[in-house]
């Protein structure tokens, strides 16, 4: 402690900028460390599903309710379709779905966020109350209204999970810019005569992404365990035979006395990959925020 | 008097609401600078120094911050009406600001290239190339060692005076007539301080660009400026040029602020002496003069009546407001004499000195 306050950080090291400094810091974080695993395990699942599944997900391949064995790695379910593909399969889902609402999430998010804390007035009283509304709904039920509404199908499901999680997204952005409004070097590009819009755009969105990239990181998790639990709910995929993990866990649930080893597995699919993105949102926060500089 | 002079500022009020009421942080600043001329501005902490240049540029900290009356004019030209995307126009170009802290007043995110090149290309219509030509330029005369690679750099790769180099760059990118520095040398190293004043002197007059300089060091003022300010809450309690002011000053506030800084030419052991009390509210209204309460030399009348800026020597001439020849002016009732400069406190019985 002391010694860090004696010997300037930027002296004692050369700069490496950053995202070199984050990079570095994240390396010496252990759980972090452990989440990157289980996402680039949960990723390249996803990618390389069609290469490494030894079965069509969608076929069946065997008996019914195997147990697992050397040819079927996680069993066999009900119809005797391959676990193992099927859980891959639904890595792909999950991964398509949850990155792409997070994606439509932050791009609604930022933009409304922007606007808000960039021009403030009215314009930011309107959005903020607008995401007051949006907030006070448990995200949930806005996203299973959502899909009812729109009907069932997997772009349906990434913008259900997109709208509820968005305002989160504006507040954080939001208030970061808020907080940089005052910022000596803003208040010195303006006294320079830039326009309120490079401003905000070259000075102030660079300054106030980290916080939005935490809070992404940290929402795929959840919206993973969304897109499940929309799936148990039977809001998943338009096709009910679509290998996504919620779905299959309906089917799975039936028969947890005699067969297990399905929800074990599947629910194990879900459980990490969410905890992946958990450690890894954690660890960038720590990482990237220079206050907590070790 | 000339006829214009390059920046005239009249009757500058300023007003910040807030949840206690309005405070009334500028009440009636009027001052002129001439062109290539230095003025200074002394005061201690909130009396309206930074605020004044702030309305001068018109970046108030809005809702909460308004000019309430008063002219600022740039060559004759009004800029407190100006629209925002006109006033912008002006900012950079015409009027650049330095600030206090060179630490933050750079975006950490941008390389010094880009925040330069920004600067240049927000006023004029030139190509990336051209304006980079100019940023190397800049950096050579403000003193960057190898200017082309450290174009490149962050602003944490420089050093605190460095930083306050690139500042200066960047403030007279555009060759601005009038630049103010609001405290540019507060926040760096004794001798890093003198540098960069050392170079901020040679700059604007090689360029012929007023200044305003801003600072409650009064050792800088007495090496830069030719005519200083001294402000006491929200108003200016004493003008003159530097040379008269601290040979000859009036105001008991500014015999205050002389005799609470060190001196070298003064007897060995001496104390340095405060000046007591602390400065009005100023959430009240003021009521006569705004020293009075820490005033040794007040009269009666001082508690009611608000004194003008009128000249020391009780002169009818035309009041000068610029130049070597302007006139010493104070706002005292009973301003302190001669003699009585050295003892700090009034050496007569009551009333004194009238003029």
């Amino acid at each position: 402690m002391f010694r860090a306050a004696l010997v300037d950080p930027q002296i004692a090291r050369a700069s490496r900028g950053l995202w070199g400094d984050a990079a570095r810091r994240l390396r010496r974080n252990r759980p972090a460390l452990v989440g990157l695993f289980c996402i680039v395990l949960f990723a390249l699942a996803a990618i390389l599903a069609p290469v490494i599944s030894p079965f069509d997900p969608y076929a069946m391949n065997g008996s019914s309710l195997d147990a697992p064995s050397l040819t079927h790695l996680f069993g066999t379910d009900l119809l005797g379709r391959d676990i193992f593909s099927r859980v891959l399969y639904g890595a792909q889902i999950s991964l398509f779905v949850g990155v792409g609402a997070v994606v439509l999430a932050l791009v609604i998010g930022g933009v409304l966020g922007a606007i808000a804390g960039g021009f403030g007035g009215r314009i930011d009283g309107v959005i903020m109350r607008a995401t007051d509304v949006f907030l006070s709904i448990p995200s949930i039920l806005l996203a299973i209204g959502i899909v009812t509404a729109l009907g069932r199908g997997m772009v349906q499901l990434m913008f259900a999970i997109a709208v509820s999680y968005a305002p989160t997204f504006a507040r954080l952005l939001r208030g970061s810019l808020l907080a940089l409004r005052e910022a000596d070097y803003v208040v010195a590009a303006r006294t320079i005569g830039a326009s309120r819009m490079r401003i905000l755009v070259r000075h102030m969105l660079p300054n106030a992404l980290t916080p939005l990239i935490v809070q992404a990181t940290l929402v795929l998790a959840t919206a993973i365990i969304d897109i499940a639990g929309l799936g148990f709910l039977g809001l998943g995929p338009a096709d009910p035979r679509t290998p996504e993990w919620g779905t299959m866990l309906v089917d799975a649930r039936r028969f947890m006395q005699t067969a297990p080893h399905i929800v074990v597995f599947i629910g194990g699919a879900i459980v990490i990959s969410a905890i992946g993105f958990n450690l890894l949102g954690d660890g960038l926060r720590e990482s990237l925020d220079p206050k907590l500089k070790r | 008097m000339s006829d214009q002079h390059l920046l005239e500022v009249r009757d500058l009020v300023v007003r910040f609401r807030t949840h206690d009421g309005a405070v009334h942080a500028v009440n009636g600043v009027s001052f002129d600078l001439a062109a290539g001329e230095t003025l200074g501005v002394a005061g201690e902490s909130g009396c309206g120094k930074s605020v004044t240049n702030l309305a001068i540029v018109g970046l108030l900290p809005k809702p909460a911050g308004r000019v309430e009356g008063g002219s600022v004019k740039l060559e004759g030209r009004e800029l407190t009406t100006l629209k925002e995307e006109e006033l912008r126009q002006v900012r950079g170009s015409e009027i650049a600001m330095i600030f206090q802290d060179p630490m933050t007043s750079l975006n950490p995110v941008l390389r010094i290239e880009e925040q330069l090149i920004e600067t240049i290309q927000a006023h004029r219509e030139v190509t990336k190339e051209a304006a980079r030509t100019r940023a190397i330029e800049l950096l050579t005369a403000v003193g960057v060692a190898n200017p082309e690679s450290r174009l490149r750099s962050y602003p944490h790769e420089f050093s605190g005076g460095m930083r306050q180099r690139v500042m200066i760059a960047m403030a007279l990118a555009l060759e601005p007539r009038v630049l103010i520095a609001d405290e540019p040398t507060t926040a760096l190293d004794v001798t890093i301080q003198a540098q960069v004043l050392d170079l901020l002197r040679r700059l604007t007059e090689e360029r012929g660009t007023a200044t305003i300089l801003v600072t409650h060091d009064l050792g800088v003022l007495a090496g830069m400026a030719d005519r200083v300010n001294v402000m006491y809450a929200g108003a200016v309690i004493e003008s003159g040029t530097t040379d008269d002011l601290f040979a000859n000053p009036r105001h008991p506030y500014t015999v205050g602020l002389l005799r609470s800084i060190p001196r070298l030419d003064g007897e060995t052991g001496g104390k340095l002496v405060p000046i007591e009390g602390r400065p009005p509210d100023l959430i009240d209204a003021p009521v006569g003069c705004s020293f009075y309460a820490r005033c040794a030399w007040r009269t009666d009348r001082c508690a009611t009546e608000t004194p003008a800026l009128l000249p020391i020597d009780g002169g009818k001439g035309p009041i000068v407001t610029s130049g070597p020849a302007a006139t010493h002016v104070a706002a005292c009732f009973n301003p302190v004499a001669p003699e009585e400069v050295a003892e700090g406190r009034p050496l007569r019985r009551s009333g004194g000195a009238t003029r």
